[in-house]
């Protein structure tokens, strides 16, 4: 996959979805999502002779969306931090799969974790890459990707069952 | 044989080499515990799927687009100039998706007035506003004690980015979902539509309701600031009269 100028568009484009999706797992604002991945659109194209010949479009793109995000963010949190401590949501009403309130639970779940640990869980078990994928998209070892993986994990579950886990 | 939770989880993310999970699988059918944790891990997963995968359906901003079309692209050693103003973007935005609600809100409004009476909205100076039942499930109704057979069903409660107090709703007949905010001591419908899905059946009602439509589903992620209000929190907005 080289990074020629049509094509890089065409792929990005294509990813589009994905990128969408994979920021929303990052903010859940979908304007701020949204705008992290505006910022890695024009990041991308401005910096397009970064992109490897021999490297995969898709993990180049996680890797600018998680910048980007880890840029807002820690700005974000130091604005935030004399404030208010985010109340711990229970969300109320009926969490059906694929239901707006079950994403609001899943993502209040997310925001609990540490953002290292945050990033695994989207990277792998929302957005589907290898372990091999993700860890590149983290720049950390196998090792590392899979111990955050494990830790988060244990959290989630702990959390989810705890929020909404019951059937309806 | 003993496995490590590493090794259950990357089994369940597919990453096992052949002859790894081929044990894992003849360990599993031996061993009803070892197959638990993998199917908590494995539901973990699918749960998470689950809640994002819709987000791939939603359509992709068209400014997203157009950007990616026309943004200027670069070889390396050119400096890129990154920052941007973006408040201008954001407001457009919001002019844009407000336009789109009042509009799909005017439509609908038409088309309930028309089809079914007086209905549970009336029109003032443009603005649509809750009456009747549907005032009054918003006002009084809390999400965590309502009965699955209420005419007026409230999903959640959350604080706008204005600061107002809004909440969704669906109405059983006729079959209707929308959104709502407080505003002027009036509940002002910002989306109502249509409700999918088939007719409830009383017992089926609950999980009929909680499944929002797309209009309403874009209409709370616009609008919504932070998390949706937790039972005790929507039950003290109550108490203030919606008012924050």
């Amino acid at each position: 996959m080289s990074a020629s100028d049509g094509n890089l568009r065409d792929q990005i484009i294509e990813l589009l979805p994905r990128l969408r999706r994979f920021a929303r797992t990052l903010a859940r604002n979908p304007h701020d999502a949204d705008d992290l991945v505006q910022i890695a659109i024009e990041r991308a194209l401005a910096h397009a002779a970064q992109l490897r010949a021999d490297g995969s479009v898709a993990a180049w793109l996680y890797g600018i969306v998680r910048n980007a995000w880890i840029d807002e963010h820690r700005s974000r949190r130091r604005r935030e931090s004399l404030g208010d401590a985010v109340p711990a949501a229970e969300n109320v009403g009926d969490p059906a799969a694929g239901s707006p309130e079950e994403l609001l639970c899943v993502q209040d779940a997310l925001e609990r974790l540490a953002d290292e640990q945050r990033l695994a869980v989207s990277l792998v078990l929302i957005e589907g890459l290898s372990y091999k994928e993700a860890a590149a998209v983290m720049n950390v070892p196998i090792g590392t990707l899979t111990s955050r993986l494990a830790r988060a994990r244990e959290t989630l579950q702990s959390l989810l069952s705890d929020a909404a886990g019951e059937p309806l | 044989m003993r496995f490590s939770d590493e090794v259950l989880m990357a089994y369940v993310d597919r990453e096992l080499d052949a002859p790894t999970r081929a044990a894992v699988e003849a360990a599993m059918a031996e061993d009803p515990e070892l197959a638990r944790r993998i199917a908590a891990e494995r539901a973990l997963r699918e749960r998470l799927r689950a809640a994002f995968d819709p987000l791939l359906d939603e359509p992709v901003p068209a400014y997203l687009l157009q950007l990616a079309r026309t943004a200027e692209q670069r070889s390396a050693h050119t400096p890129a100039p990154l920052a941007r103003a973006r408040t201008g973007r954001s407001m457009w935005r919001e002019g844009l998706a407000l336009a789109a609600s009042l509009l799909v809100g005017v439509l609908f409004g038409h088309w309930v007035l028309r089809g079914a009476g007086l209905g549970p909205v009336v029109t003032r100076a443009g603005q649509m506003v809750a009456r009747g039942p549907l005032a009054q499930a918003l006002t009084g109704q809390l999400a965590a004690n309502q009965s699955a057979t209420a005419a007026v069903r409230i999903g959640i409660s959350f604080r706008s980015n204005a600061g107002q107090y809004c909440r969704t709703f669906s109405l059983r007949a006729p079959r209707l979902a929308g959104l709502a905010c407080r505003a002027g001591g009036q509940w002002q419908v910002q989306v109502l539509t249509r409700a999918e899905g088939p007719a409830a059946a009383a017992g089926h009602y609950r999980e009929a309701a909680s499944s929002m439509p797309p209009a309403v589903v874009a209409a709370v992620s616009a609008e919504i600031s932070g998390s949706p209000l937790d039972a005790r929190a929507e039950a003290a907005a109550r108490r203030r009269g919606w008012v924050p």
